[in-house]
């Protein structure tokens, strides 16, 4: 019996020895929102967060180029089935294309609203607290931007509703939204800084701001503004490159002319719509290929078509134990393939340094023009017309008088793949300049034949119907779809 | 004589056994006659085997009606007086039937004791401890060991696969070393619905590195009152596995088994051949009137060279080899194994690889002090290729390569689709298997000690403590690839490498008394904690100036492209406690408690209670009861609640990622960004479970029977809201909003008996369980993976059926001619009929909701991946030396979405197709079911549709064995007891109407994509040699 006392006592004794805190653990490697928003370089390591989405394959490395198919510059190629509903206007809401990017700009606008809510209670250098916060709105307002010029209008998610959780809000009218983007970034254009130096060159300047201000306007037919806005850049300090090649070549892609791209560093962080406008040979996946159409656009010796594009005989070094290669028409279904986004190691392979160039100034000289024209009569845009022309064709090219036609023949070989066209002729089309159903009707060969635009509907792209069939009717269908 | 049983596991099967009983007795014995005198008073001596031929020491010999009695030496052998002829000896063991002997004029008796499956299977394994079978009343599932040995499967689950109703086992594909899934009573919820796996007592992950030969048998804890004991990881059913173990008083034995056998692929599917396949690509230029691709015009390209299937799928080989000592002393009694399986898949360069050794003991201290360890150390490899993938996996890639290309060119390289943008983005499949450089290896040691102590008589006190150590290396090498379509500028090494480790400690009272004769208590209650640690980084570095095999090392690449690594800590508080009571074993009661904290919740939200009652009646006990006919019969029904906590744990906290990567000024820069939004309540599912059993035996047990109903309500299921993506790429939180009901019913039959020397079992299960979604809170519906290149939804989870049905369109028949498209009303006001871009050939999609346009809203259920019945089919055939065993298990009312025929036949991709496209449309009345040649998507002919649902029900001969063994006589001159030769065949055949490969397709996306066809590594048929020596 004692023994068995014994034995009781010690197994009841281990028994006793539980702790109550056992169960407390902390999550590792993660820190906590509570833990966040201490300092200075917290708010700078939240401004970077803002422009990491813009890399994503399916934002600016591929899907938010699908968008432009629908013009009449390139042919979608690839192997991508939704892609040719695109490209021929019979896609519905239920089209995955629609999708891909869409998550990424509100990942952007919500990333800003973290910055907007948290960064002005940090206690830090008021400079750099007025950069980021200009960064945030920038960026929020960029976002819309993209969002307005895909799908016109699409629900507001304001600092509140992201502060309450509350994601499911209706759309406003296509004017409320664009309030919305103007009203980022005039706030944006003040707190800005002109230029930057070192390790945060790539990060939006108030000419930045001043370039989407322009295009903004002359959007919305405000040309006064287009050309106010435009005037700052072009007097700012964001001059042409002494070539058009330069805003495409490593080396010199970071110029002043460059007013925002999406900025990419080999072995880090890559963007890879180089892979997709490149022929599968040379190690790419062969999207988007210039059509003929496109190409007899340039003059003849306009040097913008050899660095834009390439066609066959062009000698292309893609490096490693390849090295030279002769440019070939069977490397492409229409016989060309874009060359502004990629070029290659020496070592071989596709230089991951490539950036993609969202808005140059170059852009913003046609913009402007574009505003003085339709402002002031044919003519009245030379000045800035000239400037990105003779950069390209020299001095004896300047042409005086210079009207619409002039001006859109301008921006389609000046800015050909870089995601204006389809929105150009949208807008151009809503101002009468152009008819586009008749325009897309034109048969452009195999790879652009005739097309049937529909207006409105096809103005702006379906909601994605996941988003439709989520919001439980909160969100409403664009016309047409 | 022997009675073989081999291949007969269930715990049904058990209990027919004992119908056998008096067929036994009397035949367990030889006769040595010596000169027919009758002796007196006098000695004898004798020697008692076990039923596999070996010594059996420790057995009691009694004189019968005496007390004079001794115990039989190390090798069996005793000596006795006996007083004349007539004496009768009682000899008996524990777990051997006793046997009654006269002694008639023999001075020397050789005894053979019957193993007693009565006995034997008197107890079974329950959560911390055993219960007597005839008191359960709840419901277990029991397989034996037996039922799995030898079978040629890597691991144990897919060892379990049919053996019991209700234990459904999902087998995600055939590549070597690939584990099934074990779903016990259907699948309780859309996140992780594995059952928590206990062996030898330790809750441990994974059952598959086990040796199936190891195992003493498997329980399977399936309603509330047996597995409630586990609490928060009970919700999914527990599976316990107990390992051999040897007896004390047993003589050394020594068990060696080794097999071999080939396995070849089932069925490869029909693609077209060169010449076929350029008509049909031409015939889409044709058709949509354009100039086409010149590359099918090359005679080159209108040449058959290669059948891709034919070059990937080759003869596959698996090898097992191990041995196990077992014996004991009187203190001591110990087990000792180890093992070799290799598996080279079917599949070029595919390969598994598993040894282990194990080592089982334990000793009586004193009286009082028992003290005991489990040991396991295993250690498996292979590599594991891509075979999940609708875009790059490697069989889905070798049906759609150019069969006019060669596997290898006269140049010496391998083929490549650069050739051509027609050729699709597929790369040459032989070259991918073999540059392929990748393997995992897990080394894992899971060991226990434990230790008990007899305080007072029926009181006793256990502690238990065990470490389950893991360490994962998962090594790829990616060489530069410039010559294929996929193309990889930089070579890189990536390895990942993770530590974890888990701590148990558990102590816990078990007592049992009986009162007033014939009121039976017994009590369990204790405390366990377990932690789980988990540690890992994962490097990565590329441009290696040199691939060759000896540099693929880290020291060797220039560039440093990533390294991450982090840890995590989850720790488990619990207490348990069960009561059981019986009176006169007729009516049983047991009630259940456990109430458990987990770390993975926030401090509010940790502790949960788990409790669960159950009733059992034995009517066959009852003194009306009586039947010349029912041996058994007995009623249960249990009640409990049950929890789930397998889910990202801190989800109570915003987390934000400082590691976002962009570039700046041409530097490295990193962003932080919010990575999760919290959910401050978040908790467990829970599982409210419902049983009701009835039991059967009859004909002194010849026919057994069970029947079991159950209906398993999971609440508070665990879901991120399918959400706007206006909430950008943070991850959703989840949220307990979601229920899911699974309810069914089990059958279990046996029939067993013998006819001379000829021994027949039969046994059948079958579950038929129904899977009810009833709410997924706001939105209704999950979706799931999107297949392949044209990243379209196949499976969605919707309230009100089951989880993953398939979700698409309707179709009628194909447009023969214009005059049925103008006149039909199901695209009455669809804008692409008026522009002309539906055409003859193209599907007749219906108009679900009446708009007359085809659109997404013309959406429904098209299908169910959750089978209605699942069943297993066992007949083990004896006579003499011989034993035969075949096993069936099928599934019936099932759907199969075969997504790999339906881009087989899809000609819009630049891929090869079925050969079946032969027979597309191709002018009026051609075809009703597969669409035109074209090359555009106008009314996406091959979107998901009932045209691609395929009726996937099965029936397939899973295992067949067949046996013989070597006569004692033979073997005992050479000092063997036992020696039997077999050979087995797996997949020996299968009825299926299912046109794919192979009808088992598994998961893809967790639980929420099942029995969707992406072309993955097809279940081989096996056939092996083999054969079991025991010294």
């Amino acid at each position: 019996m004692k023994k068995s006392i014994f034995l009781l006592s010690i197994s009841l004794l281990v028994f006793a020895a539980c702790s109550d805190d056992y169960l407390d653990t902390t999550p590792n490697g993660q820190a906590t929102s509570a833990q966040f928003w201490r300092n200075g370089d917290d708010a700078v390591s939240a401004a970077n967060a803002l422009y990491e989405p813009m890399i994503d394959e399916e934002f600016y490395g591929h899907s938010e180029q699908t968008f432009e198919i629908c013009s009449d510059d390139f042919y979608r190629a690839g192997d991508h089935g939704e892609d040719q509903a695109i490209e021929d206007f019979t896609f519905d809401a239920d089209n995955s294309q629609l999708r891909h990017s869409y998550k990424f700009k509100y990942e952007i606008i919500n990333r800003a609203h973290a910055i907007l809510i948290n960064v002005p209670d940090i206690e830090m250098d008021q400079n750099l607290k007025n950069q980021v916060l200009g960064e945030a709105y920038f960026m929020r307002g960029f976002a819309r931007w993209r969002q307005h010029v895909i799908y016109g209008s699409l629900p507001i998610i304001t600092e509140e509703n992201y502060i309450n959780n509350e994601f499911n809000q209706p759309k406003p009218t296509v004017a409320e939204f664009q309030a919305a983007i103007e009203a980022d970034w005039l706030m944006a254009a003040d707190l800005l800084p002109a230029n930057y130096s070192g390790v945060d060159v790539g990060r939006p300047t108030s000419g930045t701001v001043n370039g989407f201000l322009a295009k903004f306007y002359l959007y919305v037919d405000d040309f006064d503004n287009a050309i106010t806005y435009g005037e700052k850049v072009l007097n700012g300090p964001y001059p042409l490159a002494e070539s058009f090649a330069d805003n495409f070549t490593i080396a010199t892609e970071n110029n002043p002319e460059v007013l925002f791209a999406v900025q990419s560093l080999d072995n880090w962080k890559t963007q890879d719509y180089m892979i997709y406008t490149t022929p599968r040979p040379w190690g790419g996946w062969d999207f988007h290929e210039p059509i003929q159409d496109l190409v007899d656009e340039y003059e003849t010796d306009d040097p913008r078509l050899d660095a834009s594009i390439f066609k066959p005989g062009d000698m292309v070094d893609i490096g490693g134990d390849d090295g030279v290669q002769e440019y070939t028409a069977d490397l492409s279904s229409t016989g060309y393939h874009f060359r502004k986004f990629a070029s290659w190691r020496e070592s071989g392979g596709l230089n991951g340094d490539q950036n993609i160039p969202i808005l140059r100034s170059a852009d913003v000289y046609l913009l402007v023009a574009e505003a003085k024209i339709r402002r002031d009569g044919a003519g009245a845009g030379d000045t800035e017309l000239n400037a990105v022309r003779t950069r390209a064709l020299g001095e004896g090219a300047a042409i005086s008088g210079a009207d619409m036609d002039d001006l859109i023949h301008e921006r389609r070989v000046e800015l050909a793949g870089e995601n204006q066209r389809f929105a150009d002729l949208k807008r151009w089309d809503k101002a009468g300049i152009i008819d586009l159903v008749a325009h897309f009707q034109i048969d452009r060969g195999q790879f652009k034949p005739s097309r049937t635009f529909m207006k409105p509907k096809h103005y702006y792209f379906a909601v994605p119907q996941r988003e439709i069939d989520l919001s439980n009717g909160v969100i409403e269908q664009n016309e047409g779809y | 004589m022997k009675q073989r049983v081999q291949g007969i596991g269930y715990k049904m099967a058990m209990l027919l056994f004992l119908s056998l009983a008096p067929m036994i007795k009397g035949h367990g014995m030889a006769f040595y006659h010596e000169n027919g005198h009758e002796f007196q008073e006098r000695t004898i001596t004798g020697q008692i085997f076990d039923d596999s031929g070996l010594p059996l020491s420790g057995a009691s010999v009694q004189l019968k009606g005496t007390t004079n009695g001794v115990t039989a030496d190390f090798d069996g052998n005793f000596t006795i007086d006996v007083p004349n002829s007539e004496a009768v000896l009682i000899i008996s063991y524990i777990g051997f039937k006793t046997q009654e002997i006269t002694v008639g004029d023999r001075s020397f008796i050789k005894i053979e004791m019957q193993t007693d499956a009565t006995q034997l299977e008197d107890v079974v394994v329950v959560g911390y401890g055993t219960q007597e079978k005839t008191k359960i009343t709840g419901s277990v599932a029991s397989v034996s060991g037996e039922a799995i040995e030898n079978v040629p499967v890597p691991g144990v689950s897919q060892a379990l696969q049919g053996r019991a109703a209700g234990v459904n086992v999902i087998r995600n594909g055939g590549a070597p070393g690939q584990e099934g899934k074990i779903r016990i009573r259907g699948t309780g919820t859309v996140n992780n619905s594995d059952p928590l796996v206990v062996i030898d007592g330790v809750p441990a992950g994974s059952i598959d590195d086990i040796n199936p030969n190891d195992i003493e048998s498997v329980e399977v804890l399936k309603d509330a009152s047996t597995s409630a004991i586990y609490g928060l990881r009970a919700a999914n059913g527990v599976v316990l596995v107990t390992t051999k173990k040897g007896r004390h008083n047993q003589k050394l034995s020594v068990t060696l088994n080794a097999y071999t056998g080939f396995s070849n692929a089932i069925k490869l599917l029909e693609v077209l051949e060169a010449p076929d396949l350029v008509a049909l690509k031409k015939e889409r230029y044709t058709n949509d009137g354009i100039a086409g691709d010149p590359i099918w015009d090359d005679p080159y390209y209108a040449v058959q060279r290669t059948n891709w299937q034919d070059e990937l799928l080759g003869t596959g080989m698996t090898n097992n080899i191990d041995f196990s000592i077992t014996g004991g002393s009187e203190k001591s009694a110990y087990s000792i194994s180890g093992g070799y399986f290799k598996e080279d898949g079917m599949m070029k360069s595919s390969y598994y690889r598993r040894i282990n050794f194990r080592i089982n003991s334990d000793h009586k201290l004193t009286k009082w002090l028992t003290f005991g360890e489990n040991m396991q150390l295993t250690r498996r490899n292979g590599n594991f290729l891509n075979t999940n993938s609708a875009q790059s996996g490697i069989l889905w890639s070798a049906i759609r390569f150019n069969p006019a290309l060669p596997v290898i060119n006269d140049d010496g390289s391998y083929s490549s689709s650069q050739v051509s943008t027609e050729f699709g983005d597929i790369n040459n499949p032989i070259f991918t298997v073999d540059t392929n450089d990748s393997e995992n290896t897990t080394t894992r040691l899971l060991g226990n000690i434990f230790t008990e102590l007899n305080i007072l008589e029926g009181l006793k006190f256990r502690a238990n403590f065990a470490v389950d150590g893991i360490v994962k290396d998962d090594y790829g090498f990616g060489i530069q690839v410039t010559d294929q379509i996929r193309q990889n500028s930089v070579n890189s090494l990536g390895r990942r490498y993770e530590e974890s480790y888990s701590l148990l400690s558990e102590y816990y009272f078990t007592y049992q008394k009986t009162f007033a004769e014939n009121h039976n208590f017994k009590f369990v209650g204790g405390y366990t904690t377990q932690s789980f640690k988990t540690d890992w980084f994962f490097a990565s570095k590329g441009n290696f100036s040199n691939e060759d095999e000896a540099q693929r090392v880290f020291n060797s690449g220039e560039t440093l492209l990533g390294i991450d690594g982090n840890r995590e800590t989850i720790k488990l508080a619990s207490f348990f406690g069960r009561l059981n009571y019986d009176y006169l074993g007729r009516y049983l009661f047991s009630a259940v408690f456990r109430r458990d904290g987990s770390s993975r919740f926030s401090q509010e939200n940790r502790w949960g209670n788990f409790p669960a009652f159950s009733a059992g009646w034995r009517i066959s006990q009852e003194p009306w009861f009586e039947s010349s006919l029912i041996d058994n019969l007995k009623l249960t029904g249990s009640w409990g609640h049950l929890g789930n906590q397998n889910v990202d744990p801190f989800q109570y906290l915003a987390l934000i990622n400082t590691n976002r990567r962009y570039s700046l000024g041409g530097e490295q820069v990193t962003g932080a960004s919010l990575s999760r939004i919290p959910n401050l309540n978040i908790g467990w599912e829970t599982s409210e479970m419902t049983d009701i059993g009835l039991e059967l035996g009859m004909l002194d047990y010849k026919i057994t029977a069970k029947l079991g109903y159950f209906i398993k309500d999971t609440k508070d299921m665990l879901l991120a809201p399918a959400s706007l993506a206006s909430l950008g790429t943070a991850t959703i939180p989840d949220q307990n909003i979601g229920a899911v009901r699974n309810n069914g019913l089990e059958f279990e039959v046996g029939y067993n008996n013998s006819f001379g020397d000829f021994n027949l079992n039969l046994s059948a299960n079958a579950s038929f369980i129904n899977n009810e979604v009833l709410d997924l809170g706001d939105t209704g519906f999950l979706q799931s993976q999107f297949y392949g290149r044209p990243n379209q939804e196949i499976s969605r989870t919707l309230e009100g059926s089951s989880i993953g049905t398939f979700y698409g369109w309707r179709t009628d028949g194909l447009y023969q001619n214009t005059t049925e498209i103008d006149n039909d009303p199901n695209i009455a006001s669809d804008e692409r009929r008026a522009n002309g871009l539906i055409q003859p050939g193209d599907v007749r999609f219906v108009d679900l909701n009446g708009d007359g346009q085809i659109d997404s809203d013309d959406r429904e259920i098209i299908g169910d991946p959750i089978p209605d019945v699942n069943y297993g089919l066992n007949v083990s055939l004896g006579y003499k030396n011989f034993d035969f065993n075949l096993f069936f298990l099928g599934e019936a009312g099932v759907d199969i979405y075969n997504a790999d025929r339906m881009q087989g036949l899809d000609p819009t991709y630049p891929f090869n197709m079925y050969a079946e496209a032969l027979d597309r449309w191709h002018g009026g009345g051609t075809s009703n079911s597969i669409p035109r040649m074209s090359t555009n998507r106008n009314n996406l002919n091959h979107r998901t549709s009932d045209l691609f649902v395929e009726n996937g029900s099965f029936f397939r001969l899973k295992n067949l064995s067949l046996g013989y063994s070597l006569p004692n006589e033979v073997l005992n001159s050479i000092g063997i007891a036992k020696c039997r030769i077999y050979v087995t065949g797996q997949n020996v055949f299968t009825v299926t109407d299912y046109s794919g490969m192979d009808p088992e397709m598994g998961y893809i996306d967790g639980n929420l994509q099942k029995n969707v066809d992406y072309a993955r590594y097809p279940q081989a048929r096996t056939f092996t040699l083999g054969t079991t020596i025991k010294f």
